[in-house]
């Protein structure tokens, strides 16, 4: 007759071999070899209940932290950009290996999947060394361009729109996902930076005319201009009257 | 055992167009490429592995309330998904999701005072010296009578945590245990009109489903059936979503419709070739 397995019910079930522990059992007689002191050594602050001297408690000598002067800073709000410069951006270009349309512009991914950037850090920054090599026209959404490389891309007809980019909204475009929507910027210096024509910023209206209705201008950029630039009109400051 | 027992298949079900079409794409057609003198070495991209996982066979059991136009049970199979249906058997996997719905379930409201809390004054009870008895402070002391409890129990979660496709693979192996000890179902529907227990009941025991848990994938379980069942004792009515997989392993048997065994092929399934079914 063949073997038949038992039939799987909540009584036959047990863990995997050599997955469980079992517990150790301190202070239950000197033959469980946890007896006497129960592991905890011979007398002291240690060997009482208790979570025993607090980290860094070097038993009344200054500790090391206190010993020395805080020094430097930390600043919360640094960025760290990948810088590309537009002469590699067009030897990229001139190999083949990255090309760009107004339906598929450059960004960050791009940028990293064609090596043209090994890590894309907390942005791309476009930067205009080599410009005078630079003959293409592209269409690129960097976080960031400087005036040198925004003139010599729009002089070759093509168009830069500098988008923020949070953490999230950079590791989503890294991967491709294309179904959540990107953060806005929320800090002031950001509103302001992004909502500047001379940065190209992707909330600044007159960037948007500039641009045109090009397939990847997203309405919602019209939106938040009108939205973000709201701040621009007023006036908190005037003189009651 | 069931595919060997049947020779026809006379109600191909809906169940398994998804798999059909992944085995039929799967067949690589090196020879109607024109213009090749020889055979091209396939590619990654190119590659498809064939077919090697084989469907299930599940006979069709009848319905509460058979009907002329339903098919005939005795002749009719489906075909079910082997990555949910034959998954090897894990009991340890199905041992963690049992031990993580147990301690899901536990309260963990036992509660003591301890000698802080025990409601007294903090006034010492006799002098330290001098009553030739022992050396005491307050009343509260845990070695007292009506003192606090040392090291009691207080208020605490015990649940713990799972991954989640531990959990889905738990379902897996707890359903393909079922199949495996023929304790596993299939109905084309699972409703009750009249809405009357008696009847019911005697249907049941007719049928032979003691101790059955009935699970149903319809949006909207039939109100009949859900007032008639209540009360019969050993058998019960349940949805795919609600099932846990300590209930799969607690009742002895299992009898779903054709939309619970799709929720659990649509949410536990992957996309691996099988085999195709033969034609009728």
């Amino acid at each position: 007759m063949a073997f038949r397995a038992p039939r799987i019910t909540l009584a036959n079930l047990k863990p995997a071999r050599g997955s469980q522990h079992s517990q150790k059992r301190v202070g239950r007689g000197q033959a469980s070899g946890h007896g006497r002191t129960a592991g905890r050594g011979m007398n002291g602050q240690k060997s009482r209940s208790g979570p025993g001297p607090r980290p860094g408690f070097e038993g009344g000598q200054t500790p090391i932290t206190k010993l020395f002067p805080k020094r430097g800073f930390v600043n919360q709000n640094a960025r760290t950009w990948a810088p590309v410069n537009l002469d590699r951006l067009q030897y990229w270009i001139d190999q083949g290996r990255i090309t760009s349309s107004p339906e598929k512009p450059i960004t960050a991914r791009e940028l990293l999947l064609s090596g043209c950037v090994h890590d894309v850090h907390d942005g791309i920054k476009l930067l205009g060394d080599g410009s005078e090599h630079f003959k293409s026209p592209i269409w690129i959404t960097p976080s960031r361009a400087s005036k040198s490389a925004i003139k010599a891309i729009e002089s070759n007809g093509g168009k830069v729109v500098c988008k923020y980019y949070n953490a999230l909204a950079l590791r989503e475009c890294v991967k491709g996902g294309t179904d959540k929507t990107e953060a806005a910027p929320t800090r002031r210096e950001d509103i302001i930076w992004y909502g500047r024509d001379r940065n190209r910023g992707y909330i600044s209206t007159q960037t948007l005319q500039r641009v045109g209705s090009l397939p990847f201008v997203q309405d919602r950029w019209k939106e938040l201009a009108k939205q973000l630039g709201v701040w621009k009109k007023q006036d908190f400051d005037a003189p009651r009257k | 055992m069931l595919s060997s027992t049947r020779c026809r298949i006379a109600n191909p079900l809906r169940l398994f167009s998804r798999h059909l079409n992944a085995a039929s794409t799967s067949v690589p057609h090196v020879e109607s490429l024109p213009g090749l003198s020889q055979p091209e070495p396939i590619t990654a991209s190119d590659a498809k592995v064939a077919p090697i996982l084989e469907p299930i066979y599940l006979a069709l059991a009848p319905t509460l309330t058979p009907k002329a136009a339903d098919p005939q049970p005795a002749d009719s199979l489906i075909v079910l998904d082997p990555t949910v249906f034959r998954h090897p058997i894990r009991t340890d996997i199905l041992h963690l999701c049992v031990t993580h719905y147990l301690d899901s379930l536990r309260q963990g409201s036992a509660s003591t005072k301890t000698r802080g809390e025990v409601k007294g004054s903090g006034h010492k009870v006799r002098p330290q010296k001098g009553s030739g008895k022992a050396r005491i402070g307050d009343a509260q002391n845990p070695i007292l009578r009506g003192g606090g409890v040392a090291f009691g129990p207080k208020p605490r979660d015990f649940s713990t945590k799972l991954p989640r496709k531990v959990i889905e693979m738990g379902m897996r192996v707890a359903l393909s245990s079922k199949i495996r000890d023929e304790k596993l179902g299939a109905v084309a529907r699972l409703a009750w009109p009249s809405g009357k227990t008696n009847p019911l009941s005697r249907r049941i025991d007719e049928l032979g489903w003691k101790k059955t848990l009935l699970v149903t994938g319809e949006e909207h379980v039939h109100v009949g059936l859900q007032r008639a069942i209540r009360n019969i004792p050993m058998v019960s009515l349940t949805t795919p979503d609600k099932l846990t997989v300590y209930e799969v392993l607690k009742w002895q048997r299992i009898v779903m419709d054709i939309k619970a065994l799709e929720y659990f092929e649509r949410t536990l399934g992957k996309d691996i070739p099988t085999v195709a079914v033969p034609p009728l």
